[in-house]
């Protein structure tokens, strides 16, 4: 199946389940769980299902196009589902088989993986769902986001939609893949991999990303002193890709990942206290 | 008479704790039934991934009863002076909740009491049982819990269903927001959902046809009988440790042995690095040929009945990216200089208040030094620096910090492939070895004096930070690093008294001369303990023959150890009988008395002068069986002299008035006594049978 048709095929099976499709953010992301459609709405008490496509960059898992599974920017499918449903696991399944996967004789396996982002002081309790071997998907019940407990919690679904094409296509190199339509995946993302690796891995500007991570973070503060926390979000969003791209130059020493983590986990506390704040009024409404 | 049967649906319980929980559910359970006087005729658990079972057997419908008195107060309390209630017997039925003529006259060994007689017990079990099981599953403890829904009750992983059968009766019981039903969760894959269950014989029948195999033995069996027919089937070794057959037993509920292969390429990558990879990513098991060489196979455990090659194939495919991966790492890590790598680890942090990295392995040689000198190893000493400077330099490698668990051997290897001296890498690889107390034999003497400078290190550092550690308590492993450098020590026959190391250590983080002191008291004490826990239960030395051995304080380990061992054999020998009688009489006679001068002028007797003669014959060969470390022949040959010495014992009487003879006998006998206890001290040994049990 090409990667179009996952995604085609994913957002008709949670659209018809009562999710609304929203789009990938626009910003980069290491996950579709920093998007503002998982990390704001996962808070508070209103019930929220969506899903969405998110290109999401890790800058340290580039291989310069050369490893059949890892590259720097990948795919997820990204399902939210508010409050956990009980029959999340089923739902699950029924969307491999609406996929065509046939689950009977394929090895599927919920293998222990609480998940955690130290830098959004988010955590949450799950499996990785193996496939044959393959992580095809993180399955995780939301626990805390931006340092605050969650009541109810989310299900969180993220497949891996080059993992999942790649199955069903009995690929091996997710260069193999054809993207929909004739356009292969190589075509689009063979020299994207290949130039960002060198950038991230051998070319970035360590003091000038540094400088911008310091930039951002003044930006994000300033923002949230006057309430504007969807906009100081999308900073601490940008200071996560810097942090991310000096992580894959090496240029982070320990004591340092800790000072930045912090720095980050800090602003997006009090960013989703903000956002707390402002819509406790509406939930009660 | 019935049975009850409690199953528990559950979303994926982690595979290495569903049998530690299992086991708590258990003894709760036996706790309950125990406090609420419920008989059983046996109870059986079982616990997959997916589910928890208690299936009691026999258990009666209702509690005995019994007819029990309550006293009230006494007689004469109770009653007026004629002979009407007063306000204490009042208040009495009121809180009984009897009337007044419900109330007797008890005689008691103190006098006649008002009371009354009621009939307890009797009580519904399956009412109960329909409390006690919510209680129960809500006392469970778990390593991490977490919340799912709007009950907010912790557990383990959510709760899917709840079955709660009395009798063929359904219990009508609530946990976590899930009320008891008549459904089970089916396999994952193979069946579907659930499956409906309204009596025993549906439960056990349902199991088997929705492909659950309960009992854990029963899959622990059939993964081993299909992991041996692979292995005659491609005439290979598929060794399979504890821990990795758990993680089978307890990830699958109808677990199917599959093979698989990779790109024979592979096998260029370190052996290291591909088990690494295979076991503890990929949760499968590397095989080897019957040479003992790894080979291109591998073997895992599915869910679910290969019929099709699916699974075999679809793991091939995840194998072989992993070693792209791998060698991936592996080539980015050798094209940086690993010697450079030294000036980085100033940024990683080895612990909070203990500095970096750099700052330990700049301590390190040092210890390194100290531990060269005292086992004669000079022409190691440049190699060993070296080594230590760079041992931790691995930690800044992608391949390490993918994998921790190949801290140390990947140094190792990096050097290796770098054409660096043996002395050098091998030290680096084997120095977090050994892992645990069973692991394999240690081979590498550069490695194990490397391992000892690191592990004195770390113990120094996080005893002199004030951690504290108990039976329980061991945060940071300071009790695997003692039990470690004991193990070195003696698979390495060192000679080093490790009193003078401690204090080495010690200095780096010790404030001042009192915190010293206290350090390397502490520190003493641990090596002390875990010493003496090696050689009771690893070495299994009976308790008084260690402490025979244990009762002198200096830090020898290696001497120790092979003076436990002579006393041990002299036990079975039957020689320590005779030594201990003859080390308690030396102890009666000399034990309080300073020690004495002794002349050889000064002798009077025919036998005193005997025995002195012989032992100023025997001593320096003794001295030199000691010194040797000879504890055996040393003891035999003490024994030896054994005739002379009763013989002197029934001539000569010590305890003569004159104190200038007195004291010379004494003198003669503390001499000997100070031989005996240079081997041991005989004279706590309890029972000195051949095979004795004490």
């Amino acid at each position: 199946m090409s990667v179009q048709n996952v995604i085609l095929k994913l957002q008709e099976f949670w659209a018809e389940r009562g999710c609304y499709i929203a789009s990938g953010y626009d910003t980069e992301v290491g996950a579709g769980t920093m998007s503002p459609d998982t990390f704001f709405r996962v808070l508070g008490r209103k019930p929220w299902q969506v899903a969405f496509w998110q290109p999401s960059r890790r800058p340290d898992d580039g291989r310069y196009a050369q490893n059949p599974n890892r590259v720097q920017k990948h795919n997820q499918f990204q399902v939210i589902l508010k409050p956990a449903p009980a029959d999340g696991q089923l739902l699950f399944l029924d969307s491999l088989i609406y996929l065509g996967v046939d689950i009977r004789i394929h090895d599927i396996k919920f293998d222990d993986d609480n998940w955690a982002s130290p830098s959004l002081g988010a955590w949450g309790v799950g499996w990785q769902v193996m496939c044959d071997g393959l992580e095809i998907t993180q399955f995780t019940y939301f626990q805390q986001a931006g340092g605050i407990e969650l009541n109810p919690n989310s299900l969180e679904i993220t497949y891996g939609i080059e993992r999942l094409a790649g199955f069903l296509d009995g690929k091996s190199s997710l260069y193999d893949l054809e993207w929909g339509n004739r356009v292969s995946y190589a075509q689009l993302k063979l020299e994207e991999e290949r130039q960002f690796s060198i950038y991230n891995f051998e070319i970035a500007d360590i003091d000038m990303l540094r400088s911008l991570f310091t930039q951002y973070q003044k930006e994000a503060e300033k923002l949230l002193d006057r309430s504007l926390y969807l906009p100081a979000y999308d900073y601490v969003l940008k200071c996560s890709h810097a942090f991310n791209i000096l992580d894959a130059r090496k240029a982070i020493s320990v004591a340092e990942r800790t000072a930045l983590m912090g720095i980050m986990r800090n602003l997006a506390a009090r960013i989703a206290q903000k956002y707390v704040q402002q819509t406790e009024g509406e939930d009660h409404g | 008479m019935a049975d009850l049967l409690l199953e528990l649906g559950v979303e994926e319980i982690p595979a290495p704790v569903v049998g530690m929980i299992r086991d708590q559910l258990r003894e709760l359970f036996l706790a309950r039934l125990v406090q609420e006087h419920i008989p059983t005729g046996g109870i059986e658990c079982a616990a997959t991934n997916r589910r928890l079972m208690i299936h009691a057997l026999q258990v009666p419908e209702k509690t005995a009863s019994k007819e029990e008195t309550v006293l009230g107060p006494a007689k004469r309390i109770a009653l007026d002076e004629r002979g009407l209630p007063t306000v204490a017997l009042k208040k009495f039925c009121e809180f009984q909740g009897v009337k007044l003529n419900d109330v007797v006259e008890i005689e008691t060994p103190k006098g006649k009491y008002l009371g009354i007689t009621k009939v307890g017990g009797g009580h519904d079990v399956a009412e109960l049982l329909a409390k006690a099981i919510p209680a129960l599953l809500a006392a469970l403890t778990f390593p991490k819990t977490m919340v799912w829904n709007e009950s907010r009750v912790p557990f383990i992983r959510p709760v899917k269903s709840i079955l709660a059968l009395f009798g063929n009766k359904p219990l009508d019981i609530e946990f976590a927001g899930v009320r008891s039903g008549n459904r089970c969760p089916g396999h994952l894959l193979l069946s579907d959902a659930f499956f409906e269950v309204n009596s025993f014989k549906d439960y056990f029948e349902g199991l088997g046809r929705n492909f659950i195999i309960l009992n854990e033995e029963e899959r622990k069996s059939k993964i081993l009988a299909e992991i041996r027919e692979i292995e005659e089937e491609l005439e290979c070794r598929v060794p399979c440790d504890q821990d990795m057959l758990d993680y089978f037993v307890y990830s699958n509920e109808y677990p199917v042995v599959f093979s698989g292969g990779f790109d024979e390429k592979y096998l260029a990558l370190p052996t290291e690095i591909i088990t690494a990879f295979m076991t503890h990513e990929k949760k499968l098991l590397a095989v080897y040929d019957s040479a003992g060489k790894l080979t291109r196979h591998f073997v895992g455990v599915a869910n679910i009945p290969d019929e099709n090659g699916k699974v075999s194939r679809g793991n091939e495919k995840v194998v072989q990216a992993a070693f792209e991966d791998a060698q991936f790492f592996w080539d980015q890590d050798r094209k940086q200089d690993f010697f450079a790598l030294k000036n980085l680890l100033k940024n990683v942090m080895f612990q909070k208040e203990l500095g970096t990295y750099f700052e330990k392995v700049e301590r390190l040689a040092a210890l390194v030094d100290f531990v060269i000198n005292e086992t004669h190893q000079d022409k190691m000493r440049s190699q060993l620096h070296k080594a230590a400077f760079h041992c931790k330099n691995d930690l800044l490698t992608q391949m390490v910090r993918e994998f921790p668990s190949l801290q140390g051997i990947m140094g190792g290897l990096y050097l290796q492939a770098a054409g660096e001296d043996p002395v050098v890498w091998k030290a680096i690889y084997g120095h977090y070895k050994p892992r645990g107390q069973a692991d394999e034999k240690l081979e590498d003497l550069g490695a194990g004096i490397l391992s000892i400078a690191d592990r004195m290190d770390n113990i120094a550092g996080f005893v002199g930070k004030g951690i504290k550690i108990s039976s329980s308590k061991d945060p940071y492993g300071i009790r695997r690093d003692a039990n470690a450098v004991i193990r070195i020590l003696i698979d390495f026959r060192m000679p080093l008294d490790l009193a003078p190391l401690i204090r080495l250590a010690a200095l780096n983080f010790a404030k001042n001369d009192v915190d010293l002191q206290q350090s390397c008291k502490t520190i003493c004490e641990l090596f002390s303990a875990r010493l003496e826990n090696y050689l009771k239960d690893t070495m299994k030395y009976r308790y008084d023959v260690v402490n025979a051995v244990m009762a002198q304080e200096a830090m020898a380990v290696y001497e120790k150890f092979l003076k436990a061992r002579a006393v041990a054999t002299l036990v079975d020998s039957g020689m320590a009988e005779p030594l201990a009688a003859l080390h308690r009489r030396l102890k009666n006679i000399c034990g309080n008395s300073e020690r004495c001068h002794f002349s050889e002028g000064e002798l009077k007797e025919k036998e005193e002068k005997i025995l002195s003669d012989v032992f100023k014959e025997a001593k320096p060969r003794i001295d030199g069986l000691i010194l040797k470390k000879d504890f055996t022949q040393a003891a035999s040959e003490i024994l030896e002299m054994k005739p002379i010495i009763d013989a002197f014992f029934e001539k000569i009487l010590v305890m003569d008035k004159n104190p200038t003879l007195r004291k010379n006998r004494i003198a003669l006998l503390q001499r000997i006594d100070e031989l005996l206890a240079a081997v041991a001290d005989f004279s706590l040994l309890v029972e000195t049978k051949p095979g004795g049990k004490t």
